[in-house]
């Protein structure tokens, strides 16, 4: 009996019993963000998060010029300081160098004299957009699908089950590869108003971004579904759904006032956790092309051209790199601290 | 076990010694690494099949055509053929053919090549019949030979067995002995002795195809009779040439020098990366955006010379809004293409006034006529687009939106990336960007074109021709901007058959006033380059047409 003596532990201090009790309630969030911001790591990450959105949102103020704005006669320059940082980059002015110096931008520029400090700010909205539209996607899908598989049972839920299993069957990456393509091949060719064409307008006017939405969403509901659907069986059997269900409440009711509040942390942990998955996968869509349309910057999509140039004018992979990577490290330990936090029994381990 | 230990090391020092001397004895083998032919497996190294540049400069190192294109001057020369007449009214071609000249094969089991011989054992030579197979296998419409329809029209009785209504015995090409080739053509123009001298209209080897059909053209089976000759070939990473000791050379074709030339198939940033490491002693197509470093750190061995090839973009003439040859104009004067060459591109590419090369027979001069040749213009744009805009009462905001395709390389995405910025900047048009992959982006081209789309060319053979009348004349397969204007198909047509050489260049210099100017079906945008690289102990020719003719080159 040591095991059900377990799994009430956590019952009795974390999840609350009584969901109309908004005192309760509110300290189990309190203890969650005390144990939060206990946790260095994962303040560096939400720090670096908050920052990094605050970035994304007042782009068009910080950064110091516009990303679309070409001044062709510096391209590929660097100021002296970025130069100096690489040992493989030499100043024109020096022996044997090809770099041309200028300071008019602080990271330096690309390809095209773009400056690349204000494409890595503005490719900072792809990359978020993505971080917060992608776990929303997948929440909007994967949770109601998991709801309703875990409380109906029976037919209904080996129906979903079964689907979420095929789904996993795919390889990720190759299914959004070619959910992203035939997007881009089909629905740029659609004719004047169609519902194809609407797509594609407002596809074009996010810069790329709606398809990227769509195929990340399409592929990532499965994990969520399995989640909550093995935690509504866990709790359907607990006494107050009886309770609840013997005073006759509606399923709607039963499943969105007193599964769903009980089941949201597990779930939102794993989503935060999956955060990163997203941002990779948009910032690989990009690198190989099926991201972002052109000029609108993402952060693969200048890893990208800065690659074919590492040999000479490595700046230009190695800063959106950086805030790839940073942003990464930040949703992960961010991710982390979270499941730390709202997981209680899990943080000692 | 001391004893055996001892015996394999005495045995181990021994083989080291005769191997020493083995290679001290014989003189070391001329072996030069090159990567001049992409990275994709070459499709077909069959001339009746041939289309891709790759196959091509594998088979002009293994062949030997009637005539030969010379690398350097692009004029033609004397190939196998050492001397040919023209009958008066310029129809027919009389080749007189070299002698004792055998089909070769390596024989991959005594690892040498050797001579082709018949049945009876004796040698085969190339003879004149052997041209007679080969072209009228180009033309056999069951070979669906990609290249058929260049030649197809310059011989009597070509088009119509190549279109499937005539046979095969109408075809006007004889052997009226067995060294001596005719060739009648329908009519006369000044580049037939180029086209006749062109890989699809090479000798072939009859018992070989009619024993193993299309897989004859592999490692083992491979024959040819020039310089080189097919030693191996690892699909998908490298083929490798042997210098054909058969081959007598001539003043025009010599024997080869190297003995024998690897092709190593390897994508852009990795050849460099193996030339860089010494591993290659030639590439070409050097990567954009290593060139000003390339140009520092390898002054000496870094050249560029000018390319087969034109870039530029095409309308599809049919798709609002870019049916309306004013926002063509406009569009096309928007392109500040001094920008793109100086800032982007960097090796010297030409911005381009007209479509055409300037450097073939016949071409005109952007610099000769510079009235008709489309220039950077902003404000003549501005004025362009408006005069549409206010004819249809809309703003540019309402304009229909403009989609621009390409295949995805770096270079066409940074090109049309700041085209895109000048068209903003200058117009405020905004312009779609879409890849597609090569061959997927060759068929949309064809079938249901976007507004803009790049379009590049290259000549099969240097003459003004192959870069209108069979590109842009309104029944032209290639003619994806689905342009038609018939005053340009009576300008090409009659340039055709023109034979002075001014009178063709103004009929040309018209005609491309219609297709880049007054109608602008096509935004002419740079001619190409070619840039190498190429270690300082080869001794090279430098060739300008695209491909190479190794059998000159030397390591010193």
């Amino acid at each position: 009996m040591t095991t059900s003596e377990q799994a009430q532990k956590p019952t009795l201090v974390g999840v609350p019993e009584l969901a109309q009790d908004m005192h309760h309630t509110n300290k189990l969030w309190v203890d969650a963000w005390k144990r939060l911001i206990r946790n260095r790591a994962a303040v560096v990450g939400l720090v670096i998060v908050i920052l990094s959105v605050l970035i994304a949102i007042f782009a068009p103020y910080i950064a110091p010029n516009d990303y679309r704005e070409q001044v062709l006669t510096n391209n590929n320059s660097a100021p002296r300081w970025v130069i100096d940082l690489f040992p493989n980059m030499k100043a024109k002015d020096e022996e044997g160098g090809w770099v041309t110096v200028s300071e008019d931008y602080i990271l330096g520029a690309d390809n095209l004299g773009r400056d690349l400090l204000s494409r890595i700010i503005y490719g900072s909205r792809v990359s978020l957009s993505v971080a917060f539209v992608g776990p929303m996607v997948s929440l909007a899908v994967g949770l109601i699908l998991g709801l309703v598989s875990g409380y109906a049972g029976g037919r209904v839920d080996n129906l979903i089950m079964r689907l979420v299993d095929i789904m996993y069957a795919f390889p990720t990456i190759l299914l959004v590869i070619l959910l992203m393509a035939y997007f881009r091949a089909t629905f740029n060719a659609s004719d004047q108003g169609t519902f194809a064409y609407r797509l594609n307008q407002i596809d074009s006017r996010f810069g790329g971004m709606l398809f990227i939405f769509i195929g990340i969403g399409l592929t990532s509901w499965m994990n969520t579904a399995r989640l909550a659907r093995g935690q509504v069986l866990s709790i359907r059997q607990r006494e107050y759904i009886e309770a609840a269900t013997s005073v006759g409440a509606s399923d709607f009711t039963i499943i969105f006032r007193h599964i769903l509040p009980n089941i949201l942390g597990p779930i939102v942990v794993a989503e935060t956790l999956t955060i990163p998955t997203y941002i990779s996968f948009e910032a690989f869509l990009s690198f190989i092309g099926l991201g972002v349309n052109p000029p609108t910057p993402s952060w693969g999509s200048m890893i990208a051209d800065g690659a074919g140039a590492i040999s000479s004018y490595p700046h230009q992979a190695i800063f959106p790199s950086m805030a790839l990577f940073l942003i990464m490290f930040a949703f992960n330990f961010l991710g982390d601290g979270l499941r730390d936090a709202l997981d209680p029994h899990m943080s000692r381990t | 076990m001391r004893n055996i230990t001892r015996v394999v090391l005495l045995v181990l020092l021994a083989s080291m010694l005769v191997g020493a001397f083995g290679i001290s004895g014989a003189q070391e083998a001329k072996v030069l690494y090159v990567a001049n032919i992409g990275q994709d497996d070459i499709p077909h190294l069959d001339p009746g099949l041939a289309e891709d540049v790759a196959s091509i400069q594998i088979l002009e190192a293994t062949y030997v055509g009637l005539t030969t294109l010379n690398e350097v001057t692009v004029t033609v020369e004397p190939g196998i053929a050492t001397e040919w007449s023209v009958s008066d009214d310029g129809l027919v071609y009389t080749f007189s053919l070299m002698q004792n000249v055998p089909w070769v094969v390596y024989n991959t089991d005594s690892g040498a090549v050797e001579e082709v011989k018949d049945a009876d054992g004796n040698v085969r030579y190339v003879t004149a019949n052997d041209f007679v197979y080969g072209i009228k296998r180009t033309l056999d419409p069951n070979t669906a030979g990609p290249y058929a329809y260049v030649l197809a029209p310059w011989i009597v009785g070509g088009a119509e067995y190549n279109g499937g209504s005539g046979s095969a015995d109408d075809v006007a090409v004889a052997a009226l002995d067995d060294y001596t080739l005719q060739i009648t053509a329908p009519k006369a123009t000044p580049f037939l002795a180029n086209i006749y001298g062109m890989w699809m209209a090479l000798a072939q080897p009859q018992w070989v195809i009619d024993e193993m059909g299309d897989a004859w053209a592999d490692e083992g089976t491979f024959q040819s009779y020039g310089p080189y000759a097919l030693k191996e070939w690892a699909h998908d990473e490298s083929l490798t040439l042997i210098k054909n000791p058969f081959w007598p050379g001539t003043d025009y074709v010599g024997q080869a020098k190297i003995d024998e030339i690897v092709f190593l198939l390897l994508e852009q940033s990795a050849k460099l990366a193996e030339y860089e490491a010494g591993n290659l002693d030639f590439m070409d197509d050097l990567p954009t955006a290593d060139l000003d470093r390339i140009r520092v750190e390898y002054p000496n061995e870094f050249t560029v010379s000018p390319s087969s090839c034109s870039y530029g973009y095409g309308f599809n003439t049919e798709k609002e809004p870019v049916n309306d040859a004013r926002v063509r104009r406009a569009l096309s004067m928007a392109i500040d293409r001094q920008a793109i060459t100086d800032n982007i591109l960097k090796a010297g590419q030409i911005p381009a006034g007209f479509y055409m090369l300037p450097n073939l027979t016949a071409a005109p001069s952007q610099e000769d006529y510079p009235d008709l040749a489309i220039k950077y213009d902003p404000e003549a744009a501005k004025a362009e687009l408006q005069a549409y805009l206010d004819e249809k009462g809309i703003s540019v905001d309402e304009l229909p939106p403009i989609t621009y395709m390409t295949n995805e390389t770096d270079l066409h995405k940074s090109i049309i990336e700041a085209i895109q910025n000048m068209w903003r900047e200058t117009l405020g048009v905004e312009v779609q960007i879409t890849f597609q992959e090569f061959g997927v982006f060759l068929d949309t081209r064809k079938n249901d074109a976007p507004q803009i789309f790049r379009y590049g060319w290259c000549y099969d053979y240097p003459d003004a021709h192959n870069f209108s009348g069979e590109l842009f004349r309104s029944d032209s397969t290639q003619n994806d901007p689905n342009w038609v204007n018939p005053e340009y198909d009576a300008l090409v047509d009659q340039a055709l058959t023109e034979n002075d050489p001014d009178v063709r260049r103004e009929l040309y210099a018209q005609a491309e006033y219609l297709l880049v100017n007054q109608d602008a079906a096509m935004a002419p945008i740079y001619y190409y380059v070619e840039t190498q690289l190429t270690k300082p102990n080869v001794e090279r020719t430098l060739s300008v047409i695209g491909r190479e003719r190794f059998e000159k080159w030397d390591i010193k």
